[in-house]
């Protein structure tokens, strides 16, 4: 099996990268971190084909995609995303900007043209990583909160015309991981071990692809999470503001 | 004629060349409410365009946003501002097709006009809004459920949605964010986006219906507002006492 996964040196896309490449599928892994794109080539033994891209940058995209033409994937995990936390006003337009290229405009430009350049192989899996604010809101991210409601509507929306052409789309929801990122944006008292390891969310997220599941809500809570964001949706969004927005002390871009 | 200059607010429409944009800037206008109208377009006459001296227009271009919103603070900053009452940020752009079909060029207008520009503009804004403890509206679209036709304008409008359901926490006490998705409306729209809407144009709600509906929405300080068939109806016995928005 062939796979091109996104923000694949690091966190949830390094850790679905290792399983693949263990189970001993071609794997394109594409990021912009040279140092970790290095240690992957290096730790594949070669075996892993790594593209160096800046997601924020449309000519960068439009390389990667020259350079994958003639590849057919079966697989593909758009699953590079960053974030903004902190108070909406405070956090320069700048930050948002490259925020949204990178999590909203870059995936759907890859999907679409993967589509129109007739990258993907018959039965092939598209699968977008979008996250349970989805469900629950996220206030002290709201422009990051936006992008992956974006990219969760754009996965349904697309999901029957490109079904058509034989591909699927996954829709993931995760919860906390225990990544970098996850670190970083998260208030600082905010406990670790209620985030789920990278290695188990990405076990559950190939398996859901490889089923063709539509959509995965994953991680610690996340079943509660989803029901209640439907049931109650702006009772939760207040439980969100007081967990997470009234404890951030820092805005971080 | 002193209590009527008491009463009347200030108030932003973005895409205020056209179509709800511009219906609503009309309708504050001729309630004596100040209207700054943005749009894309270059006018020679602001007065003939509009027919209202409340309405002043700037250009603000959103397919840049960072540009857009600094030309709209620099607008109330010129004007005298020292608050906002009412925001409503309308301006969108559309494509329809095959998700397959679309261009780079046209995924990246699309969410750089509805979805970065207002985020943007909203920032711009924020102390003004504060200032009157104002209200800040998103026109969305019943698209942002999804819809394969227009796939990422449905995911630009689901954006918007994200956005205020979140902002709106962290703003509780400084403004209230809001929005509203119109459904199918009989404006020029369809036609820019390249889509043939034929017969089933008669089943869309009317424009001057839809404004109405906008404006009640608006006065009751939804959170969110799907305007429905029969809300679009009742709004027709709902108007704004002197003075309200
Ligand atoms: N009509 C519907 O069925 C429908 C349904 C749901 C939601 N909506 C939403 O309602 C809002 C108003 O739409 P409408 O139906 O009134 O459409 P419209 O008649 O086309 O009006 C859109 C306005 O936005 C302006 N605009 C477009 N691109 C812009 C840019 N780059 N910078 C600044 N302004 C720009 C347009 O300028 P020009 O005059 O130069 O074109 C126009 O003034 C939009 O947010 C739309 O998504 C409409």
């Amino acid at each position: 099996m062939k796979a091109l996964i996104t923000g694949a040196a690091n966190g949830l896309g390094r850790a679905m990268t290792d399983q693949l490449l263990e189970a001993g599928h071609e794997v394109w892994a594409v990021d912009r971190d040279t140092d970790a794109l290095d240690d992957l080539a290096i730790k594949s033994r070669g075996s892993c084909r790594v593209v160096l891209a800046d997601l924020a940058n449309p000519s960068s995209i439009q390389r990667l995609l020259r350079d994958v033409k003639d590849v057919k994937f079966d697989l593909v995990v758009l699953n590079a995303g960053i974030s903004a936390t902190g108070r909406f006003e405070e956090i320069p337009g700048a930050a948002y900007e490259k925020l949204i290229a990178i999590n909203l405009t870059a995936p759907l430009v890859v999907a679409s043209q993967l589509m129109r350049q007739n990258n993907m192989a018959p039965k092939s899996q598209i699968v977008f990583i979008s996250s349970l604010s989805h469900a629950v809101g996220y206030p002290g991210a709201s422009v990051y909160a936006a992008t992956k409601d974006a990219l969760a509507i754009y996965a349904k929306s697309v999901r029957k015309p490109f079904k058509k052409r034989g591909v699927g789309v996954t829709a993931v929801f995760p919860g906390p991981i225990r990544t970098e990122h996850a670190e970083r944006y998260s208030p600082k008292d905010a406990k670790a071990n209620k985030r789920m390891l990278p290695e188990d969310m990405a076990k559950l997220i190939l398996k859901a692809a490889s089923k063709g599941k539509k959509e995965l809500y994953a991680g610690k809570g996340a079943g509660a999470a989803k029901f209640f964001g439907k049931l109650a949706p702006n009772m939760m969004s207040k439980m969100m503001r007081k967990v997470i927005f009234d404890k951030l002390d820092s805005n971080t871009y | 004629m002193a209590r009527r200059e008491l009463k009347s607010r200030n108030v932003l429409i973005t895409g205020a060349t056209d179509g709800l944009g511009l219906e609503l800037a009309k309708a504050y206008a001729s309630r004596g409410h100040r209207v700054v109208a943005t749009g894309r377009q270059l006018l020679s006459n602001d007065l003939d365009f509009f027919g209202s001296p409340n309405i002043s227009y700037i250009r603000a271009d959103q397919s840049e946003p960072e540009a857009a919103a600094r030309a709209i603070a620099q607008a109330m900053e010129k004007f005298q501002w020292q608050s906002l009452d009412l925001a409503i940020l309308n301006a969108a752009t559309g494509w329809t097709g095959h998700a397959a079909d679309e261009t780079p060029e046209q995924i990246s207008d699309q969410i750089t006009i509805n979805l970065t520009a207002p985020v943007l503009i909203s920032k711009a804004i924020a102390p003004l809004l504060f200032a009157a403890k104002g209200q800040l509206v998103m026109i969305g679209s019943t698209a942002a459920k999804g819809q394969s036709q227009f796939a990422t304008y449905a995911a630009t409008k689901a954006g918007l949605e994200g956005f205020v359901r979140s902002l709106r926490e962290e703003w509780r006490t400084r403004a209230h964010v809001q929005i509203i998705h119109p459904g199918p409306t009989r404006t020029k729209m369809h036609a820019k986006a390249g889509l043939k809407t034929g017969f089933v144009r008669m089943f869309f709600m009317p424009t001057k219906r839809a404004v109405r509906a906008i404006q009640r929405s608006i006065r009751n300080r939804d959170g969110k507002r799907v305007l429905s068939k029969t809300y679009g109806w009742s709004s027709i016995f709902s108007s704004a006492k002197e003075g309200e928005l």
